[in-house]
């Protein structure tokens, strides 16, 4: 009986060394230790062991069995592990074919801009203001300075609608209906859609600005310098410098014209600053006295600051757009780049 | 404004180039747009000595010439005739750039080498023709280039103005601002008269019979006149500011506007009747030729220059062809008046006509500076006319009124600006602009103006002159001390931005179209006769027909730029605008809602090796807004298929209700009107009323925690009426009113073989789960079966 067992256990083991893969190791466990198997028909001869002999030889078989089983687990998992290395190594994706996407929605330009320069000055705790696109002659012209038949309304080429109505030349009336709501002090800014009757590469017939206004209790012409650098260094970079030039604008005086290094060169001059260095981005200034008289604010008591950018400059800057028609086109080959 | 150089430089003596120039005006607020150098690349051109000149062995009309640059004796063949062996010309060298951009290159020309070129005025861009080369004075420097030997060197400055400087529409208007920022002084130009014997007021005589709108009007009177060219001087000085020569009695008359910035007029006195001048509103309808040959008719409003019978001038704006300067005109009347800004404004802008006059004189000329015009005007005529200049000057001034004087603080010029100087360094800037100051008791000052700056009437307007004259370099930059007071944006502000946030999460592309549009595009869109969209804004002055009315709707522009893009080959597109409409409003002010418009077409997907392109439908423009619903948190949404518009497909179209608002519309665009606009394939709409989403959607919610339990699905196929509407089976499903129910949702549709002809086959699929327990078979078999019976006794389905 013992020999039979140990002549057993070298046969199995030998099976066990010679099988080849998960299924070859299976047949060795029905072979050997499946119930019709061989370990078991030898355990049939048990009975016929004497009783101090059967514990002993039981002892053996259970000793065997275990033996073969741990083998045959040993086997198995080396098997699979082999059988998935094999697997990983056969497969393959082409990682260069482009990926299953959906087509990407975009933002316009001109509201990317508009968000961006809201974000700013929001953080400079300005909130938004709006008005009206058609827009009262007074709100539009008279409030803000500019008399009937004066010169300075040569500066903007106005649509005209029935009622004395127009279409607004620029997103000063919202200063004006501002102040005349709320009391200083205020800082707002003013995003909106604005009017000309001049268009060519350089103009359009309908464009954007933004309006800022801010007014409270000794507000300087610095204060202005300030607000406007640190708003062009975090829409433009760090680097860009700003100057202020003396110009003229009726709701405002002193007036100035801002002037941001140019964001292409560096300043050293190029195509696109026209060899200035510079680039021209901003109109300002102080509130004028007289903005105030039609708002019924004290010119003596409080001060303020103005300006007005043109959205689409700084897109076309931002972005090194080089005609503003691209902008209003909506060709979907330009709009999906943003 | 053009001005050059040299000319500033003659009236204000200044140490800078002129690139040190042009940042110094600019900075000042006179900004210079651009600067031509005159000669500009011409070094190469240099002065030569001709030392030798014979006959081209093979050419007739050729010389050979051996020229002398100062360094070395160079052949040159030359095609002129006007020259001889002594003359000092001018050698373009080999390298040179003429103006055309033509090389001088080292040729042979008829088997004669030569080195250079002799060059003619109208080959250096001197003079428009020019008979053979130029003759150099004799005793120039050899080789020295020929515009810096003949003084030709100068920069053109052009000055963008603002329209509030008149006084710097002059050369000495711009030297006034160098001398004031340089500290310098600067000098008027100026001719000696020489008066006759008889007194100018017994020859001629002035009437004003409106002094508001012509305060002032000063004449001479200039006798034995020869009308002739200008000299060259004149000319050349005229040209190169942009001037055209006429004679030497108008061009006078433009050289002192330019110079002063005082518009002058000269009348052939012998065309005046009485030799009067008589100033007086036109008569309504009054006819008048104007010197361009114009004929304009007169309103009241309008102010005219009259002899003692007729207009002979629209004051300031243009003389008249009757009294003009002709080439037989001998004795002269020279006006120089000043006129209303706002009355020669209105006139000239009523008659399209805007001259150099009318543009001074509307913005303000110097009242103070009529005589000096008309003095240095009257002494350079009789100069180069030959003229003789009457005793005295008329000078009407019924006009004449007290300078302003202001009440001005130093410390509100500091406390504006955010600087700090001391009185003295104001009263210096201020004095250099010629402003008087006198000293008050408090403290305060009153500064009187000088009369040209017409554009200082108040402190805030010398407080900017210190800002400017200073430097606005030298302000610092300040953080304001202010209290905060920023709102948070509006909730209008705020699902502005998130509905756009909402549709791009959706692949849509955002568009922007002009505000107006073509007047028919009511009827492409086949809207009814009494449609409100049709009652439109319309523009006074529209630039194009096609942009004269203000948009109702924005959908003419979206199927216009759907159209423009699949014309470029761009199918598949989804797109959306998200601006304001225009609704008039009667009287009131117009109504100007914001609307959104969405259009898609073509596929679906992306092209790709691994996308299925399924065309688009209904049903994806319709996820399209209920996703966006959902992120609004807009709930109740109805799709009532009731044909809301008259540019939707009837049966493929619906209003968006919530509740009893309707907030928009969905559907396929009319294949009428996808025609109307160039549209092959179908497209897609939307169109929804923002500001009526704003008013439903809801920023505050809760959520739930998610169930920790199992779920179980069972599925219900049904054969029911092909004309119910889907949403009435979820409906009925719902309205078995249980928690457990986690989920409805249809998973299939199907009509056509196998099916009854009036009958669709509908799946649905409902997921249960309990909030509290893992629910038994028994359970949801319960509601199960009581869904199923809802749907059979309520719907009259038949389950399959």
């Amino acid at each position: 009986m013992r020999e039979k067992l140990e002549l057993l256990k070298t046969e199995a083991l030998k099976a066990i060394e010679e099988a080849a893969g998960e299924d070859a190791l299976q047949e060795v466990r029905i072979r050997f230790l499946g119930r019709k198997g061989e370990l078991t028909a030898l355990m049939k001869g048990l009975g016929a062991l004497s009783s101090e002999e059967r514990p002993v030889v039981g002892q053996l078989v259970n000793t065997i069995r275990d033996e073969i089983e741990s083998r045959i687990e040993v086997g198995l998992s080396s098997a699979r592990e082999q059988a998935k290395a094999k697997r990983i190594q056969s497969e393959r994706v082409d990682v260069t074919l482009p990926g299953r996407r959906q087509l990407n929605g975009t933002k316009h330009p001109i509201t990317l801009v508009i968000e961006e320069v809201c974000d700013i000055f929001a953080g400079l705790g300005f909130s938004v203001a709006e008005g009206p696109e058609i827009e009262h002659d007074w709100y539009n012209f008279e409030a803000l300075n500019f008399p009937p038949e004066h010169p300075a309304r040569d500066m903007q080429d106005t649509f005209f609608v029935e009622n004395n109505l127009l279409l607004r030349t620029h997103t000063s009336p919202v200063q004006i209906r501002t102040m005349l709501k709320q009391k200083p002090p205020l800082r707002i800014i003013a995003p909106g859609t604005v009017y000309r009757c001049d268009s060519d590469a350089t103009h359009s017939p309908m464009f954007h600005q933004i309006e800022g206004l801010m007014v409270d209790k000794g507000i300087t012409f610095a204060d202005l310098k300030g607000i406007l650098t640190v708003f062009t260094n975090q829409l433009f970079g760090q680097k860009s410098s700003v100057r202020l030039r003396p110009s003229f604008f009726p709701f405002t005086e002193p007036s100035a014209e801002v002037d941001i290094s140019c964001v292409l060169c560096g300043g050293k001059g190029c195509r696109v600053c026209k060899n200035s260095g510079w680039l021209e981005i901003l109109g300002a200034g102080m509130v004028d006295p007289e903005v105030y008289r039609h708002v019924k604010y004290d010119a003596d008591e409080i001060s303020g600051f103005a300006f007005g950018m043109g959205i689409e400059r700084i897109a076309m800057l931002k972005y090194g757009i080089n005609d503003m028609r691209l902008l209003f086109e909506n060709d979907i080959r330009f709009l999906r780049q943003f | 404004m053009k001005v050059t150089y040299n000319w500033l430089k003659e009236c204000v003596d200044f140490d800078l180039t002129p690139e040190q120039l042009s940042d110094l005006l600019t900075m000042l607020g006179l900004e210079v747009e651009g600067m031509e150098k005159s000669g500009a690349g011409l070094d190469d051109v240099v002065v030569a000595l001709v030392e030798e000149k014979k006959q081209h062995p093979n050419a007739d009309k050729l010389s050979l010439c051996r020229v002398n640059n100062g360094k070395e004796i160079l052949d040159v063949v030359c095609g002129a005739q006007n020259f001889q062996a002594g003359d000092t010309v001018a050698l373009a060298q080999i390298g040179a750039v003429l103006p055309g951009d033509f090389k001088i290159k080292r040729s042979k020309i008829r088997g004669e080498e030569s080195c250079g070129m002799l060059c003619s005025e109208k080959e250096l861009g001197l003079a428009e023709e020019s008979a053979g080369i130029m003759i150099l004075p004799a005793g120039l420097t050899l080789g020295q280039p020929v515009f810096e030997a003949l003084g030709l060197k100068d920069t053109l400055l052009e000055i963008g103005l603002t329209p509030n400087r008149a006084d710097c529409l002059s050369v000495i208007g711009i030297a006034r601002e160098i001398a004031a920022k340089l500290g310098k002084s600067y000098t008027y130009p100026h001719t000696p008269i020489r008066e006759g014997e008889e007194s100018v007021d017994k020859i001629i005589g002035v009437t004003i019979e409106d002094a508001e709108f012509c305060p002032r009007y000063a004449a001479r009177y200039i006798s034995g006149c020869r009308i002739a060219p200008s000299p060259e001087w004149l000319v050349k000085r005229l040209n190169a500011v942009g001037f055209r020569s006429i004679n030497n009695v108008v061009d006078v008359t433009n050289l002192v506007m330019m110079e002063l910035g005082h518009p002058l007029h000269a009348f052939d006195c012998d065309q005046l009747a009485e030799h009067r001048i008589v100033v007086r509103r036109a008569g309504e309808g009054e006819g008048f030729v104007s010197l361009d040959g114009q004929k304009r008719s007169l309103l009241s409003t309008d102010l005219v220059i009259c002899d003692a019978e007729r207009p002979v001038a629209l004051a300031g704006i243009m003389g008249g062809e009757n009294s003009e300067i002709s080439d037989s005109t001998t004795n002269i009347l020279l006006e120089s008046a000043w006129f209303l800004p706002s009355a020669i404004r209105k006139t000239s802008k009523r008659l399209g006509l805007h001259t150099e006059s009318s543009h001074r004189f509307e913005r303000g000329a110097d009242i103070g500076g009529v005589i000096r015009a008309l003095d240095r005007a009257a002494g350079l005529i009789a100069e180069l006319a030959g003229g003789k200049v009457a005793k005295g000057v008329i000078d009407s001034y019924p006009g004449k009124s007290e300078p302003s004087r202001i009440a001005f603080r130093p410390e509100r010029a500091n406390q504006m600006i955010g600087i700090n100087l001391v009185d003295s360094q104001i009263r210096d800037i201020l004095t250099r602009l010629e402003c008087e100051i006198a000293d008050q008791a408090d403290g305060s000052w009153e500064v009187t103006a000088p009369t040209y700056r017409v554009d200082i009437e108040r402190e805030i307007d010398l407080i900017e002159e210190i800002a400017r004259v200073n430097g606005f370099d030298k302000i610092p930059a300040t953080m304001p001390e202010a209290q905060v007071v920023s709102d948070r944006p509006s909730a209008h502000q705020q699902l502005e931005r998130f509905v756009r946030d909402g549709l791009v999460a959706s692949g849509m592309n955002e568009i922007i179209n002009f505000s107006f549009t073509a007047p028919d595009a009511a009827d492409k869109l086949l809207l009814g006769a009494d449609d409100p969209r049709r009652a439109v804004i319309r523009l006074a002055n529209p630039l194009i027909e096609e942009q004269s009315v203000m948009r109702t709707s924005l959908l003419p522009e979206m199927l216009e730029t759907l159209a423009r893009n699949i014309n470029l080959r761009s199918l598949d597109l989804k797109l959306f605008e998200m601006r304001r409409i225009y609704l008039a409003k009667g009287d009131n002010m117009p109504h100007e809602p914001i609307f959104v418009v969405g259009a898609i077409s073509g596929s679906r997907e992306r092209e790709g090796w691994c996308q299925a392109r399924g065309a688009v439908d209904f049903y994806d423009a319709k996820g399209i807004v209920e996703n966006l619903f959902e992120q609004l948190r807009i709930e109740g949404v109805k799709w009532v298929a009731d044909t809301p518009e008259p540019f939707y497909h009837p049966g493929k179209s619906c209003s968006i209700m919530v509740g009893k608002k309707r907030v928009g519309s969905i559907g396929e665009i009319h294949p009428t009107v996808q025609e109307n606009f160039g549209l092959e394939k179908p497209v897609y709409c939307f169109e929804l009323d923002f500001e009526q989403l704003v008013d439903l959607s809801c920023q505050k919610y809760t959520v739930k925690a998610p169930s920790r339990f199992p779920d179980s699905s069972r599925d219900i196929a049904m054969l029911v009426s092909a004309e119910l509407p889907a949403e009435s089976i979820i409906e009925c499903v719902k309205s078995v009113k249980s928690s457990d129910v986690e989920r409805v949702e249809i998973f299939d549709l199907y009509c056509g073989t196998g099916i009854p002809e009036g009958f669709k086959s509908i799946a649905i699929r409902i997921r249960y789960r309990s909030y509290e327990r893992t629910l038994t078979e028994d359970e949801i078999g319960l509601i199960h079966k009581k869904i199923i019976d809802s749907l059979v006794n309520k719907l009259k389905v038949s389950v399959r």
